[in-house]
């Protein structure tokens, strides 16, 4: 047990027991559905959670930092419409500029949020349930209520969600999914090792003291949304290629899963604590959910009631578990100190 | 000309020995003058103590010095060169730092990085290794052993301290501020505190200690700086200073500018205290109030006044000790059980506590006792209450055009009133008022103080909680002082003085302290 609590903190053990959580699911829904274990399954909930994961990566800094965002649903719609939109118009783009247009007008979006909360003084949770709708309101006008459709769009995209970036066993990794993980990677190097990223936390932990100690606690705020924005953005190509169609309801409700993703990965909704990593945790174990609650033929509103009782518990747990177990550490803690004190 | 020029050189100098030097530094607060016309030199390798009364301006000026204030007038000089000290950053940029009473670290941020975070010039990429190196190497040379890798979460407030300290050594600071650094340490962290600011004072730092407790003034510091109402009264080497001096500097006001309350007879005990405690905050409290009677509680901030009244009206209920209400014991551990055992608390905190300022005056008055105003639908007859508010409003004379205006429209001497007027409205027998003049014009406060005079004489005990020592002389007829929630002593209306008051309150035994028994 002391060695347990020398070299796992509390938060660790919270992102363990996600994982083992995740295990028991799959057992559970394997022993539901028939013929559960297949590659098929497998690229099923890849693709979905590849989506939720990278909008959860630009959530996770945003709730790091004691904000929410609201509006990756509506960035992750517009952005697909638009670029999908703009590959259909010229068949010449080449991919990259098309996921560049997408991640560049996902990070207007979010700058646009990033502003309004750290310049304008609106609490996050006003300014971006605005900007879901404005920006929603934006893609029917722009639209004019026309669907991107399959056909229209240029081979590549309508191939890629088959691309396979490695094939390990009968597994075949795609590309986005390969994608989603790097992203992952990424921002979880650059949180814990760029002094930009330590920021976030230390903004989220206590944002007087990051404000007296002289850190740009405006330009922190900022960077979330900005860094939130294009990563809906990025998200939005994604869904553009996964789906082909795009409606002007494209992702709608995306928000919701992800944040229940950020908070059941154990994020802390209050600022401060959590990783990256356990984001994609959270969208693993929604992906997973929502998928097989598909094929169980659950319908819709069931599966968002569920992810809504998701977010509950988790926030509930969180207030509660972490707690306890942060007495448990603070007390072995104080037992190591006095020991070290009777040493000499 | 030469003479002028020699002059200026001369200037120069002396101002160049100094590390920091605050020039005619004035700030304004609305209709506080905070500060007016101070001015403070800090020497390298030099503890420079800052006294002053609660309100003296110790604080503002600690504010102007790291950034968080813009003075209004004045100059601040850093090693003979003029500076601006535009926001934290820029301070610590200067080589000023702080340290306050609650230290401010990143709770789920880890020692090492808590130490670090201000080092913005440390690169892009976290070398976490060296920073937790760099950290225990600090750490050891302060003498200090803490897990660097655990969160700051859940350390004790000394170990706060010296992540804070250790924070400044690693900035390299010239200037250390210490704002009541040992207000919450045990005598053995106190002890260690003080070898870590004689380290720094070694190593040249210049270092000015704020702190309430005048034997550490006396143990730690070199130079002491007397500051009173916004004002700088004095500064001299430590040895040219006594406590007597020092204290008589703080308190020397003129006296009478506030005229003593005639006291009402006093009737039968109506609330009697014994041992009263709450765990960690204050302990051995025993005091009794009659009827009629004005107990006066004096102390600095953070003695553990507020939290008496606190525990009395049940907000934070005692932990330990006994309370006795005209004779039956009670234990109060709701504000609904103490309203209803005739105890009434008006708050300190108008904002937060007080009133709900959107709401209108007369809304303010019934709410504690809306029932009262409920007719058979249980709806509020809303006549019924203006009318009761009508008649406050002329009692204390609120100053508003009508009794429906927001309460958050009036003036604070006027919202203090209608705050009073809500307390009054609940027909109490003991009236705690916590502050009731702070912040409000000396109008204002004379007519609260003349209401206080008629609450007594109506029969009404009275608690008289405030940090303005003038007006608690003034007003009570026995004075009860705390100091770090410990009961120092109750003198009577004839012993209390200011001196003696202050004494008390600042831990001093040199003068005979009456531990006085019920009047």
């Amino acid at each position: 047990m002391r060695w347990l609590q020398r070299n796992i903190r509390p938060e660790q053990i919270r992102e363990l027991s996600l994982l083992l959580l995740i295990v028991v699911a799959v057992l559970f829904f394997g022993s539901l559905i028939d013929g559960y274990y297949t590659s098929r399954t497998f690229n099923r909930i890849a693709a979905s959670v590849a989506i939720i994961t990278v909008v959860a990566v630009g959530q996770t800094l945003v709730v790091l930092t004691r904000s929410i965002d609201l509006s990756v649903g509506s960035i992750a719609g517009c952005t697909a419409y638009f670029a999908g939109s703009m590959a259909a118009a010229h068949h010449d783009l080449p991919p990259l500029a098309v996921v560049l247009i997408a991640v560049a007008l996902g990070a207007v979006m979010g700058a646009i949020n990033g502003v309004l909360v750290a310049w304008g003084r609106v609490p996050s949770i006003i300014v971006t349930l605005g900007s879901l709708a404005i920006y929603r309101g934006i893609l029917i006008d722009y639209s004019g209520a026309k669907t991107v459709t399959t056909d229209s769009l240029p081979a590549w995209i309508v191939d890629l969600p088959r691309l396979t970036f490695v094939t390990i066993g009968n597994l075949d990794i795609r590309a986005m999914f390969a994608l989603a993980v790097a992203i992952v990677v990424l921002f979880q190097i650059g949180t814990s090792f760029l002094n930009v990223g330590r920021q976030f936390y230390a903004m989220g932990s206590n944002p007087d003291a990051a404000h007296l100690i002289g850190l740009p606690t405006r330009r922190i705020v900022f960077s979330a949304f900005l860094l939130s924005g294009a990563l809906s953005g990025l998200a939005g190509f994604m869904f553009l290629a996964r789906f082909g169609n795009i409606t002007v309801e494209a992702a709608r409700g995306l928000e919701l899963q992800v944040v229940a993703a950020v908070v059941v990965g154990g994020v802390n909704i209050f600022g401060g604590s959590g990783t990256v990593f356990g984001a994609m945790l959270g969208a693993i174990m929604i992906g997973t959910l929502e998928q097989s609650l598909f094929r169980l033929q659950i319908s819709e509103f069931w599966r968002d009631a569920i992810l809504g009782l998701l977010i509950l518990l988790a926030v509930a747990s969180d207030a509660v578990i972490l707690d306890r177990l942060r007495a448990l550490w603070a007390r072995t803690d104080l037992k190591l100190v006095t020991r070290a004190e009777a040493e000499p | 000309m030469n003479r002028t020029t020699g002059h200026q050189k001369a200037v120069a100098a002396a101002d160049s020995a100094y590390v920091l030097n605050l020039r005619n530094i004035a700030k304004r607060f609305g209709a506080t003058q905070a500060l007016e016309d101070v001015s403070l030199a800090l020497r390298a390798g030099e503890v420079h103590a800052l006294l002053g009364e609660n309100g003296a301006g110790k604080s503002t000026l600690i504010k102007v010095m790291t950034g968080v204030h813009q003075p209004d007038r004045g100059e601040i000089l850093l090693a003979g060169e003029p500076i601006a000290i535009g926001s934290a950053a820029e301070a610590q940029r200067h080589g000023i730092a702080a340290i306050y009473q609650e230290p401010l670290l990143f709770p789920d941020l880890n020692v090492a990085e808590n130490i670090f975070i201000c080092h913005q010039n440390r690169g892009a990429i976290t070398d976490w290794r060296g920073m937790v190196r760099e950290a225990e190497r600090i750490l050891a040379s302060l003498g200090v052993s803490l897990d660097v890798r655990s969160p700051a979460r859940g350390l004790t407030l000394a170990a706060q301290q010296s992540v804070e300290i250790a924070k400044a050594i690693s900035l390299n600071v010239r200037v250390l501020i210490m704002d009541e650094p040992t207000a919450s340490l045990s005598a053995h962290e106190v002890a260690n505190l003080f070898r870590l600011v004689r380290d720094l004072r070694a190593k040249g730092v210049a270092i000015l200690f704020v702190s309430h407790r005048m034997e550490e003034v006396f143990q730690i510091a070199d130079t002491v700086t007397v500051f009173r109402d916004g004002r700088h009264i004095s500064t001299r080497p430590v040895r040219e200073v006594t406590p007597q001096s020092a204290i008589a500097d703080m308190v020397g006001r003129e006296m009478g500018l506030l005229e003593r309350r005639t006291p009402a007879p006093h009737g039968e005990k109506l609330l009697s205290v014994q041992n009263l405690a709450r765990a960690g905050v204050f302990e051995g409290v025993t005091f009794d109030v009659r009827r009629g009677e004005v107990l006066g509680f004096a102390g600095l901030i953070g003695a553990g006044r507020t939290d008496i009244g606190l525990a009395l009206f049940g907000i934070e209920p005692a932990t330990g000790g006994s309370i006795r209400l005209s004779d039956s014991e009670r234990t109060i551990r709701s504000p609904r059980q103490a309203m209803a055992l005739g105890i009434a608390y008006v708050s300190e905190d108008r904002r937060q506590l007080g009133l709900s300022l959107p709401m209108s005056i007369s809304a303010n008055i019934t709410l504690p006792v809306l029932s009262r105003y409920l007719n058979r639908l249980g709806l509020i007859r809303t006549g019924q209450e203006r009318a009761t508010a009508e008649q406050f409003r002329k009692r204390l004379a609120i100053r508003t055009p009508s009794v429906d205006l927001a309460a958050g429209k009036l003036s604070g001497g006027n919202q203090q009133k209608v705050m009073l007027s809500k307390w009054l409205n609940t027909h109490p027998t003991l009236l705690i008022l916590d502050e009731p003049t702070r912040g409000i014009d000396v109008g204002a406060k004379a007519e609260v103080h003349a209401m206080i005079g008629e609450l007594a004489a109506e029969g009404i005990g009275i608690i008289l909680i405030s940090s303005d020592l003038p007006e608690v002389l003034a007003m009570s007829d026995r004075v009860l002082v705390m100091r770090e929630g410990r009961q120092m002593a109750i003198f009577d209306r004839a012993e209390a003085d200011s001196e003696t008051v202050m004494f008390a309150a600042m831990g001093q035994t040199t003068q005979p302290a009456i531990t006085g028994a019920a009047a």
